[in-house]
């Protein structure tokens, strides 16, 4: 048997084990079943969310669904606004100085500390959650987009002068390639935010929503349901990073060197 | 990238009329024939630097004299070296002789037309790790060939061509990650030679490579140079490096940068390291930069 199948075995035994353990120990009353809902209780939930729904209706397809959504509508419109203006700011030291304490200072703004004023101005409906996400994604992708036009190495820049590339051109054909790898990272971090900032987003005016979901459920003691939750967030975060890595390697190639020859 | 060459002309013979850049190079002899020629008289001398300084403010105090008034002619065709401590210059003065930097007095000609920027017939070629990561060895040497009057396939072509040049045809579709220093710095070579320049500057090229990838790349660039025929000034701080390639050593002391040594290497090709000859140029050198 190889080692790697023999790890593996071992993980799964070990949390089969613990989960094992769990459910025994709330079974024997050392642990609240509200507070620590058992394995067993965990799966009735998610039978629940599939089925009926919770609350009655609304499965976790749907949950999943209309978070997804939300997310994509602020992470799309605020990438597609960091891009352009990061590259014009980057492009120009002065600009840059001029703006960098407002891009520190409203990236530093708690994006949810933002949710009542956008209440205010945007009413507790989808507008408010799409822009909130929208906020947090943007700042964190201008910011990595300026850092990646700044930290462009200079000898990439000096020869692609010594090909009497100025101006334009040369910022079109050196500048620009050199900085995706970091804007792409800049996209990545940025996505991370958007899943962070959701949960808040959806604590108002919603019971749709995996936020929604996650809330709702604590105010009705469904912990196991607040816990399906946070785990159907996890796995999304975990499976669109891992998408974006995998698109990354396909579009940027180069940039991985996967079968480098080191001497 | 592709607008820049919509304009690509299909007619061969007027084609290679635009690829032989500046018009006003003499005729050139039988490439291989012909011995490069050694000193400095005007009249075949292919650079001309003419009291050229460069000063940067000094934050805070007097400002730093980096270059004192440098005087050098350059024959055609010649292999010299510029040899020096680390900030004696040497690479301020490449990069002036390249248009990337201009001097604060003084004028370089090259061809007898004053420099003002790059792209005057310059080839430069940078320390490692100036290819451009995104583009293959081919892309990049592409990159290097962008004459408006280039073809896409043109282009393709003529990058292959200057792949084969530099014995890396094979490697024509790796990235420079992919690519060892010795192989890097070979792209490096066919990218600055892709559009047919007249002066080859190079800056420490084989400065971040093993000591036997560089004393192979040594004979590379002689071999190369042997083929196509460059004027070619080559920055370095090996004194032995200089030696075996040049024609011409021209030694730079520090604080301001200043010449304090031009030496004629009259020694035949290929050089043995411990030619006699060889070693008491050595010592000469030595001797200057020491003092």
């Amino acid at each position: 048997m190889t080692r790697p199948a023999t790890q593996r075995i071992v993980a799964v035994l070990v949390i089969g084990l613990l989960l094992f353990v769990w459910e025994l120990a709330v079974a024997w009353g050392w642990l609240r079943v509200y507070q620590f809902p058992p394995p067993s209780r965990i799966a009735d939930g998610l039978r629940e969310m599939v089925t009926t729904g919770f609350p009655t209706g609304i499965t976790i397809w749907s949950h999943t669904l209309t978070t997804l959504w939300r997310i994509l509508q602020g992470y799309a419109a605020a990438v597609a606004l960091a891009i352009p203006v990061g590259l014009v700011i980057g492009a120009f030291p002065t600009l840059d100085r001029l703006t960098a304490s407002v891009v520190v200072f409203c990236r530093s703004v708690a994006t949810l500390s933002l949710l009542p004023l956008a209440i205010v101005w945007f009413g507790a409906g989808e507008l408010t959650k799409v822009v909130l996400i929208g906020y947090g994604c943007f700042w964190v992708m201008l910011s990595n987009v300026i850092a990646a036009v700044k930290q462009v190495d200079p000898a990439l820049v000096r020869a692609g002068r010594s090909f009497g590339l100025s101006g334009p051109r040369l910022y079109r054909e050196v500048v620009l390639p050199a900085a995706t790898p970091r804007m792409f990272a800049g996209a990545r971090m940025a996505l991370g935010v958007g899943f962070m900032v959701i949960v808040g987003a959806e604590m108002i005016g919603t019971i749709e929503g995996l936020g929604a979901l996650i809330m709702e459920a604590r105010s009705f003691y469904r912990s196991e349901i607040t816990i399906l939750g946070m785990a159907v967030i996890g796995l999304l975060g975990f499976a669109i990073s891992g998408g974006l890595g995998w698109l990354q390697g396909r579009l940027l190639p180069w940039e991985s060197g996967l079968d480098a020859v080191r001497r | 990238m592709e607008d820049a060459f919509r304009g690509g002309i299909r007619n061969a013979a007027l084609r290679h009329v635009c690829v032989r850049t500046p018009s006003v190079m003499p005729a050139r002899v039988d490439h291989d024939a012909v011995a490069p020629a050694f000193g400095g008289a005007p009249s075949d001398a292919i650079i001309e630097i003419d009291g050229v300084t460069k000063r940067f403010p000094g934050r805070p105090g007097p400002a730093v004299t980096v270059l004192d008034p440098i005087v050098l002619r350059i024959a055609d065709n010649a292999f010299v070296s510029i040899v020096g401590r680390s900030g004696c210059g040497k690479t301020t003065l490449l990069n002036i002789l390249a248009g990337l930097e201009t001097p604060s007095d003084g004028e370089v000609r090259i061809a007898g037309i004053p420099v003002r920027g790059p792209g005057q017939g310059q080839g430069v070629v940078f320390q490692q790790h100036a290819l451009f990561p995104w583009l293959t060895a081919a892309g990049n040497v592409a990159f290097g060939c962008r004459d408006p009057a280039l073809s896409k396939a043109d282009r393709a072509e003529r990058a292959a061509e200057l792949l084969r040049l530099v014995g890396l045809e094979d490697a024509a579709a790796k990235y420079p990650r992919e690519m060892s220093g010795g192989m890097q710095q070979r792209v490096a070579i066919a990218r600055a030679l892709a559009l047919d320049p007249r002066i080859l500057l190079m800056d420490e090229p084989f400065g971040a490579l093993d000591e036997l990838t560089r004393i192979e790349m040594q004979h590379e660039l002689l071999r190369i140079w042997s083929a196509r025929r460059k004027t070619v000034v080559f920055v370095t701080h090996s004194i032995s490096e200089a030696l075996i390639l040049s024609d011409r050593i021209i030694v730079l002391a520090a604080n301001p940068g200043r010449v304090i040594l031009d030496l004629d290497v009259d020694l035949p090709r290929p050089r043995g390291r411990a030619d006699p000859a060889l070693l008491a140029h050595y010592e000469r050198i030595w001797a200057e930069i020491s003092a």
